[in-house]
C-alpha cells in the first residue's frame, strides 16, 4: 500500500509537469468536442488523433488520448440535454429526463450534475483502479458467455420498469429493437439477414444514426408541428442544482459508480449498457418512478455518472490483462502498441513510470474537467435562449453531419431521416423510445454469448445452470419478471382507464 | 479532309494527356480504405504507412474506416470505386478470400475485382493456450483432440477468418483429430475467453498475442510459417512438428479496384515501398509485432491467387463440416 502510493506520488510528479498537464488539458477539450459532435464518437475521435501522437513522447501521447476519451464521455451530455440529439452513444439515455429538464428550463442544473456526478464517478473509479485493479479484473474474467446472456437477460427482463405508462407498449418496443437489431450478417454464420442485397445493410443499421434519428429529427419534428414554441428563460437559479435535487442526486451518482466501475472490469460489456443499467436502476428504487421522463434529476446523475465511471473501470482489463474492453480502449491500447508499450502486467513493471503517470494524469483530467465544464455550464444554457427556428435548423443540420460522418454514407442519412419519421410516429402514439434503444443494444451482444456458449457446450442447454453465476442470474431475472408481473397487473385491473 | 485532321489532333492529344494525366498524378488526396475499424492491427499500419508516404507523393492520404461485415463492407467500396488511383484499400488475405467464397455473403465483387498494389504485412498464425493450461506443447493439443474427439475447445477469430481455415488445417494433418471449434468475435474476445477458461485452445496471428506472451500470461505452442517468427523465436513452426502443410496466415496488402492505369500503379509502388522500406515504418510495426513483407507486383499478385486457390478448398470444406 505504501509502496503504491509512493508510485502514485511519482506518478502524480510526472502529470502534474507543465508539459503533460497541457497533454491533459488539450485532450479534454478535444474530447469535449468529439462528444459534442454527434457521429464522431470517442473510438473514432481517438483513432484518428493517433498519428498526432507520433510526435510526442509516449507518456504525453497516452494521457492525451486518454483525456480525449473521457472528456468525449462528458462532451456526449451536452447536445443530450440541449437539443435532445446524443453526441455519442453513451449520452442516449440521457435525452430523457435531460432534455426534459431543459424545457423546464433548468438545463444548467442538469448539466452541472453531470459535470459533478462524471467528476466524482471518474475519481472513485480511479482510486478503485489503484486499490483493488488486479485481483478484481481476475474475478471478471470467469465472466463468460453463459453470464454475460444472463447478465443481458437481467437488462433485458427489468426493462419492464422502462416501459413508462404501458407494459405492452414497452414490451412492442423492446421487441422491436431487437427485431432491428437481427438485420445485418450473422455475427457467427456470417449469413445475411433482412438485407435485401443492399451491401449498407449487411452491417446493419447504424446505432448512432439510429438513435440520432429517433430522439433528434423525432424531437425537430415534434416541436416543428407547433406554430410557436416560447423561448426557455433559465433563471440564475436555474444554473446550480437546488438542495432538493442534489439530496436526490446524491444516492443515484453513487450508485451509478459502482454500476459503471463494475461494468467495466467485464469486457465487452461496453459504454452504453452502463448508463441504461443506471438509469434502470434509479427508476426501480425511485419513490416516484413515473416522474421518469418528465425531467427527474436523479435520471441524469446516475448515468452520466455510470459512464465516467465505467470510462475509468474499463482501464483496469487493459492495464492489469491487456485486453481492451470496449472499441475505444481498443483504439488506445492500439496507441499503446505504436508508442512501443505492450498493455499488460508486464507494463507495470516495464514503465512503472509511465503507468502511474497515466493513472495520476486520469486524477487531474478529472479535475481539468469539472473546472473546464462548470464555468461553461451558463454558456451552453443561453444556447436555448436563441428562438427555436434556428436551433431547429442548427439542429437538422448538426445531424446530417454526425450521421453522414461516421461512415461517409449516404445512405446512414437516410437510416437518420427514417428513422426520425418513426420517432415523432412513436412520439405521437405515446409509445417509449427507451425500451427501443436497449433492445437495440441488447440484441446483438445477447444473440453473440447465446451462441457462443452453445457453441461452447457443442448445443447443450445445461451450460446455463450448471455454472453458478449464470444460474443465479437467471433465478434473478425470473424473480423480477414476477415482481413486474405483480406491479403491472393490479394497477391496470384497478384502473382499466390509465393510458 | 478537315475531319481527319480534327481526328488526328483529337488522338494526338488523347495520346499526350493520357501519360500526362498519370505524371500529374496524384492532384489531390488519396482514400485508402481499411475494411476494418479504427485501433485494429489493419487500421494501425494502415495509419504508418500512410503517414510517411503522403510527404513523400506529396498529397494526403487518408486513411477512411469502412468497418463492418467481417470487411465485406469495406471492400465492396473499394470494389467500386472509380479506378483512378484515388480511392485504394487494404485487402486481408484470406479473408478477402472467404467472403468472396462463401456463396452465403453473396458478395458483389469476386478475385478479379482489384488490382494489387503492394502488400505491407505477413502476419502468420499461432496456436496459443493460457499459461496455467495444462497443454504445454502443440503434441498435447492434438492428442488431446484425437483422444476424445470433439471435446478441446478451440477458439477462432471469426468464422472463415484465417484461424478457421487453421483449424481445419492442423484437422487435415492429423486423421482423427477433431476440435469444438467456438467463433468468438475478434482477439479480443479471445483472449477474454482463453485466459477466463472458457475456451482450451486459441488460434490467432502472431501479432496479435506477442504482448501477453512477453507479460506470461499467454503461452504460445506453434508457429503456422516457413520459418520461426522473430517475435518469439522460442516456438517452433508447425514444419518442424511435422505438419509441414498447415502454413496459415493474415496478410495485409494495398490494392486498388480493377482496370487501374499501369502508370498509377507503378507510381504507388514506388512511394509504397519506399515508405515501408522507412526505418520509421520498420520501427513501428515491429514494436506491434507486425512481420512486414513487402511484395511487388508479380509477386503479389501470384501470392493473391495461390491464397485464393488454397482458401477454395478449406471455404468448402468448412461450410461441409458437420459441426461448423
Amino acid at each position: 500500500m505504501v509502496e503504491t502510493l509512493q508510485h502514485l506520488m511519482t506518478g502524480f510528479g510526472a502529470a502534474l509537469t507543465p508539459v503533460n498537464l497541457t497533454f491533459a488539458l488539450i485532450g479534454c477539450i478535444l474530447g469535449t468536442l468529439i462528444g459534442v459532435l454527434p457521429g464522431i464518437g470517442p473510438a473514432a475521435g481517438t483513432a484518428i488523433l493517433i498519428p498526432l501522437t507520433f510526435q510526442l513522447d509516449a507518456t504525453g501521447a497516452i494521457i492525451m488520448l486518454a483525456a480525449i476519451y473521457y472528456g468525449a464521455m462528458y462532451g456526449g451530455t451536452i447536445t443530450s440535454v440541449l437539443i435532445n440529439v446524443p453526441g455519442e452513444a453513451a449520452s442516449v439515455i440521457t435525452c430523457l429526463d435531460g432534455h426534459a429538464m431543459a424545457k423546464n428550463g433548468r438545463a444548467g442544473a442538469a448539466l452541472g450534475i453531470a459535470a459533478i456526478g462524471s467528476f466524482i464517478g471518474g475519481l472513485v473509479a480511479t482510486i478503485l483502479l489503484v486499490v483493488v485493479a488486479t485481483p478484481l479484473s481476475k474475478l471478471a474474467l470467469s465472466f463468460g458467455p453463459p453470464e454475460f446472456f444472463a447478465l443481458m437477460l437481467v437488462g433485458l427482463v427489468l426493462v419492464t420498469s422502462l416501459a413508462g405508462e404501458s407494459l405492452i407498449a414497452g414490451v412492442l418496443m423492446t421487441v422491436l429493437g431487437l427485431l432491428i437489431s437481427l438485420i445485418g450478417i450473422d455475427p457467427v454464420r456470417g449469413a445475411p439477414r433482412f438485407t435485401f442485397g443492399i451491401p449498407e445493410l449487411y452491417d446493419g443499421l447504424g446505432f448512432i444514426p439510429v438513435v440520432m434519428g429517433l430522439f433528434g429529427i423525432g424531437e425537430i419534428l415534434a416541436t416543428a408541428e407547433k406554430p410557436y414554441r416560447e423561448v426557455i428563460k433559465t433563471k440564475l437559479s436555474g444554473l446550480i442544482p437546488s438542495r432538493d435535487e442534489w439530496r436526490r442526486s446524491m444516492g443515484a451518482i453513487w450508485r451509478g459508480t459502482g454500476i459503471g466501475f463494475f461494468l467495466g472490469l467485464i469486457p465487452g460489456v461496453g459504454a452504453i449498457i452502463p448508463t441504461f443499467m443506471s438509469y434502470i436502476v434509479e427508476k426501480r428504487l425511485s419513490k416516484h418512478p413515473e416522474l421518469f421522463g418528465t425531467g427527474v434529476i436523479e435520471g441524469v446523475a446516475g448515468p452520466e455518472t455510470a459512464n465516467n465511471s465505467y470510462a475509468n473501470g474499463a482501464m483496469v482489463p487493459l492495464l492489469t490483462l491487456g485486453i481492451p474492453s470496449s472499441p475505444t480502449i481498443a483504439v488506445l491500447m492500439g496507441a499503446f502498441i505504436v508508442n512501443g508499450l505492450t498493455p499488460g502486467p508486464f507494463l507495470f513493471q516495464e514503465r512503472p513510470d509511465l503507468v502511474w503517470a497515466v493513472i495520476a494524469s486520469f486524477f487531474v483530467g478529472n479535475v481539468l474537467l469539472l473546472i473546464l465544464n462548470l464555468p461553461l455550464v451558463g454558456l451552453w444554457a443561453k444556447i436555448l435562449e436563441i428562438p427555436y427556428q434556428y436551433i431547429c435548423a442548427g439542429t437538422l443540420l448538426f445531424c446530417m453531419i454526425g450521421a453522414y460522418s461516421i461512415n461517409q454514407s449516404v445512405f446512414d442519412l437516410w437510416v437518420m431521416l427514417g428513422c426520425g419519421v418513426i420517432g415523432y410516429l412513436l412520439r405521437k402514439l405515446n409509445f417509449p423510445l427507451a425500451p427501443l434503444v436497449l433492445g437495440l443494444i441488447l440484441g446483438p451482444q445477447m444473440e453473440k454469448s447465446l451462441r457462443t456458449s452453445l457453441e461452447m457446450s457443442a448445443g447443450d442447454f445445461s451450460i446455463f445452470v450448471t455454472r453458478p453465476l449464470s444460474a443465479s442470474m437467471l433465478a434473478l431475472a425470473i424473480v423480477i419478471l414476477v415482481l413486474a408481473a405483480l406491479q403491472f397487473a393490479p394497477k391496470e385491473i384497478r384502473d382499466p382507464n390509465a393510458d | 479532309m478537315r475531319l481527319l485532321k480534327l481526328a488526328i489532333a483529337a488522338t494526338a492529344v488523347a495520346l499526350i494527356a493520357a501519360p500526362a494525366m498519370a505524371q500529374q498524378y496524384p492532384s489531390r488526396p488519396i482514400n485508402l480504405i481499411v475494411a476494418f475499424p479504427a485501433g485494429g492491427s489493419t487500421d494501425i499500419g494502415a495509419r504508418v504507412v500512410a503517414g510517411i508516404a503522403e510527404r513523400m507523393i506529396g498529397q494526403p492520404i487518408v486513411v477512411v474506416n469502412k468497418g463492418g461485415a467481417g470487411g465485406q463492407v469495406g471492400w465492396t467500396e473499394l470494389a467500386r470505386a472509380k479506378p483512378d488511383g484515388y480511392t485504394i484499400g487494404f485487402l486481408n488475405l484470406p479473408a478477402t478470400n472467404t467472403t468472396i467464397l462463401d456463396p452465403e455473403r453473396q458478395a458483389i465483387f469476386n478475385e478479379g475485382s482489384f488490382t494489387p498494389i503492394i502488400n505491407q504485412v505477413l502476419d502468420p498464425g499461432v496456436v496459443w493456450v493460457a499459461a496455467n493450461s495444462p497443454f504445454k506443447t502443440m503434441k498435447d493439443v492434438i492428442d488431446a483432440a484425437k483422444s476424445k474427439p470433439g471435446t478441446v475447445r478451440a477458439a477462432t477469430t471469426g468464422i472463415l477468418s484465417d484461424d478457421h481455415l487453421a483449424i481445419l488445417m492442423v484437422e487435415e494433418a492429423n486423421p482423427g483429430a477433431t476440435f469444438r471449434i467456438v467463433h468468438l468475435l475478434g482477439g479480443a474476445a479471445q483472449m477474454k475467453e482463453t485466459l477466463g477458461g472458457n475456451i482450451d485452445v486459441s488460434f490467432d496471428n502472431v501479432g496479435g498475442i506477442v504482448p501477453q506472451v512477453r507479460g506470461g500470461q499467454v503461452r504460445a505452442l506453434a508457429v503456422m510459417d516457413i520459418e520461426r517468427s522473430k517475435f518469439l523465436p522460442d516456438v517452433p513452426t508447425m514444419k518442424e512438428l511435422g505438419m509441414p502443410n498447415v502454413i496459415s496466415s493474415s496478410t495485409r496488402g494495398i490494392a486498388g479496384p480493377k482496370g487501374m492505369d499501369p502508370a498509377v500503379v507503378k507510381k504507388l509502388q514506388d512511394v509504397l515501398s519506399k515508405a515501408m522500406a522507412d526505418a520509421d515504418h520498420v520501427k513501428r510495426l515491429e514494436d506491434a509485432g507486425l512481420a512486414i513483407k513487402i511484395m511487388i507486383g508479380a509477386d503479389y499478385e501470384k501470392y493473391y491467387k495461390e491464397t485464393h486457390e488454397k482458401a477454395k478448398k478449406y471455404t468448402e470444406w468448412a461450410k461441409n463440416r458437420p459441426q461448423k
